[in-house]
């Protein structure tokens, strides 16, 4: 029944206003189907579901400014539905509610407006708002479960006739009441038709699409009545992960907790993904030796390569020391990606139970002291993944001064996960204490870049109001579709630049002009930073990866300290040239400028005082 | 009827909103005057104050912005 065909993403917000309405020309309203509700309503899910695309949003509040549309068969006909940013209300208070309405008023086929069954006053009011825009509209009574276990009783069908509109009580992790749901959607288009024609000229009260318009009451007031007639209390009978939910965000054992579940993350992350280098991907790449011989990629590279050309600098380029189907797998496969992965895992899992805002809370104190606030903690700790969807993510924020704050601090502070992946393999052939010291490092980074930015940023912050969702058991289905997004993205975004950055150092390497660079650069590497001169390759080729800026010293034999200079460096080096584009597009080119040049400036300055530091006390 | 900042207000108690400041976001959350709240967590240092808010969903409130808002006991 359910087919889909195509999915595309959009990104909606004020930096691309015109974004909304491009998907408007390109999809007659008479084909489009509108997915909305509050923020945690479990929207994504229902998309999913439905399109067998996922979304890439979040279950916490207001990061969802961007949005998704897919295709799907209502039994003959193929309608396009959109997700639409949640939502609160249709006041446009922030950019995603000026999205959603924007949307609202271009026009659709029908809504399917999600609620939280757990949550219904709230809800309503934004379901009575929509019903101000002539739309045929199915409400989905969502986390009817939750509500269930809170000791709420909703009465669906009394419900539908205040509403005048079907209303089905689902359970969308579970796939309960989606099949209804569909059905009266389909019911409802098929007879739309001529309850369209009886609403275009209506003022009249009768009009199901008119009750709650603006002669009626205020939404306030009609969603409280209604809430109160359709709802009753019973006996509430939470679960452990409601009581878990609760004790999380609380103080103590909150913050306690809080910090375990970071040491855990950071362990999966770190140990999972050195399992998955060493046990299973770098044996993929390099080869593992049966009966002397290697087979491999890069073994099945230099056996095609070799038989077809002839020796020479083309074969070095190609399958050379730093040939390009040497380095792309070696750096790529093998270095990087294990950890790209092990790190969407933890924080889509992290992020669809709910987790994410307790710990904007939690620890909205210090940030506060920081000058911004709690609900930035999310787009930094996005950061440690890549500093690119942060700061697209740093939309949410309220103010423009605390996106630009945190945008320079992920840019001077944050180490990027495969930037984190060079460095544990970097720092593994040395001491153990170099990785907490490094990170350690960048926290004390991200505090003082933090606290010297606000003083430079003109504008205020707001304080912090965020909603803290139930938590909830993430959808399995839905899980594996946004972390296969999410590495589809990395990888595609990722693609052009690392071929760039790996022709480069193979045409570097192999054609002698590094060399000559070297030597040029020999006062600055050498004598500053106390490396060895070829390390210059990571200086070029970390402008443009941030790996890149680490996996070159990979090759080169170094002391202890070298290695933990090269760290900060790299640390501290400009973010890559994804970043500089998208500080471009986001703010001003003028601050991509000023966060790049000063990103180098500093990490050369801090990197060759530790190394003149270090020689000093090492004797 | 004492009118208390909800930044202070004791925990656990049932209070009515009656003053709130004019921001967009506390409108949409449903935090306007009438609005009956419980003050559930609160954080040392200069945190927010967690609200249970008609006792259906719960929302974390800034200390600046707490200050502003005023409650009294019901």
């Amino acid at each position: 029944m359910l087919n889909t065909n195509s999915a595309r993403m959009g990104i909606a917000g004020s930096a691309y206003p015109n974004d909304g309405r491009h998907s408007d020309r390109r999809e007659p309203s008479k084909t489009k189907i509108l997915l909305m509700g509050n923020p945690n309503v479990g929207k994504s899910i229902f998309f999913t579901e439905l399109t067998g695309i996922h979304a890439m949003s979040s279950n916490y509040a207001g990061t969802t400014v961007t949005f998704m549309e897919g295709r799907f068969k209502l039994g003959e006909k193929e309608y396009t539905l959109v997700d639409v940013p949640g939502t609160y209300s249709l006041d446009p208070t922030s950019e995603a509610e000026t999205v959603a309405t924007e949307f609202v008023k271009s026009g659709a086929a029908a809504i399917i407006c999600v609620l939280d069954a757990s949550n219904l006053e709230r809800n309503l009011r934004l379901a009575l708002e929509l019903q101000q825009y002539n739309i045929p509209i199915v409400y989905a009574l969502n986390l009817w479960d939750i509500a269930e276990r809170h000791g709420i009783e909703i009465n669906a069908k009394l419900l539908e006739q205040e509403l005048g509109a079907p209303v089905v009580p689902t359970v969308a992790v579970k796939k309960q009441g989606l099949n209804e749901l569909l059905k009266q959607l389909e019911n409802m288009l098929s007879n739309t038709k001529s309850a369209d024609h009886a609403c275009e000229n209506a003022n009249c009260t009768s009009c199901p699409f008119n009750r709650f318009g603006k002669h009626g009451n205020d939404v306030f007031t009609s969603a409280k009545e209604i809430s109160r007639r359709v709802s009753r209390k019973t006996k509430s009978n939470l679960k452990f992960i409601d009581k878990l939910g609760a004790s999380m965000v609380k103080p103590f054992p909150g913050i306690p907790i809080a910090l375990l579940v970071m040491a855990l993350a950071i362990a999966a992350v770190v140990f999972g993904g050195r399992g998955l280098r060493a046990g299973f991907l770098l044996p993929l790449v390099q080869g593992l030796n049966i009966n002397g011989v290697y087979y491999g990629i890069v073994p099945l590279f230099q056996w095609i390569f070799t038989a077809i050309i002839p020796e020479g600098m083309l074969l070095n380029i190609l399958i050379g020391e730093f040939g390009i189907f040497v380095i792309s797998f070696e750096w790529i496969l093998a270095l990087i990606f294990p950890y790209v992965l092990l790190f969407y895992v933890v924080f889509t899992f992290l992020e669809d139970t709910g987790y994410l805002p307790r710990i904007s809370v939690l620890f909205d104190n210090i940030m506060r002291k920081l000058g911004v606030q709690g609900g930035s903690l999310i787009h930094t700790i996005m950061g440690y993944g890549c500093a690119v969807p942060a700061i697209i993510g740093s939309r949410a924020a309220t103010s423009r001064k605390e996106r630009i704050v945190i945008a320079v601090a992920i840019c001077f502070a944050i180490p990027c996960i495969s930037q984190t992946g060079a460095l544990i393999s970097l720092f593994g052939e040395f001491a153990w204490w170099m990785l907490p010291a490094i990170f350690g490092f960048s926290i004390l980074l991200f505090i003082l870049v933090t606290l010297i930015a606000g003083k430079f940023v003109k504008g205020k912050v707001d304080p912090l109001i965020i909603e803290v969702p139930n938590l909830l058991m993430p959808n399995g289905k839905a899980f594996g579709r946004k972390l296969a997004t999410r590495m589809r993205h990395f990888l595609k975004d990722a693609e052009k630049p690392m071929l760039i950055a790996i022709i480069i150092a193979a045409v570097l390497a192999e054609s002698g002009l590094l060399a000559i660079i070297a030597t040029h650069a020999e006062p600055l590497v050498s004598g500053w930073l106390g490396l060895p001169s070829e390390a210059v390759t990571a200086l070029i080729l970390g402008i443009v990866r941030r790996e890149m800026s680490v996996a070159p010293l990979l090759a080169l034999e170094l002391t202890t300290l070298q290695a933990f200079v090269g760290g900060v460096v790299s640390l501290m080096y400009i973010p890559c040239i994804s970043v500089f584009a998208i500080l471009a597009k986001e703010f001003k080119a003028k601050i991509a400028i000023i966060i790049s040049l000063g990103t180098i400036a500093s990490a050369l300055f801090v990197g060759g005082l530790i190394n003149h530091i270090g020689v000093f006390f090492g004797g | 009827m004492d009118i208390l900042s909800l930044y202070t207000a004791p925990k656990n108690t049932k209070y009515m909103v009656v003053d709130v400041p004019d921001v967009g976001l506390l409108n949409s959350l449903g935090l306007r005057a009438g609005t009956k709240v419980t003050v559930q967590n609160r954080y040392a240092l200069g945190g927010p104050v967690l609200l249970r808010v008609e006792d259906a969903y719960s929302v974390a409130i800034g200390k600046d912005i707490a200050k502003q808002i005023g409650v009294t006991a019901c």
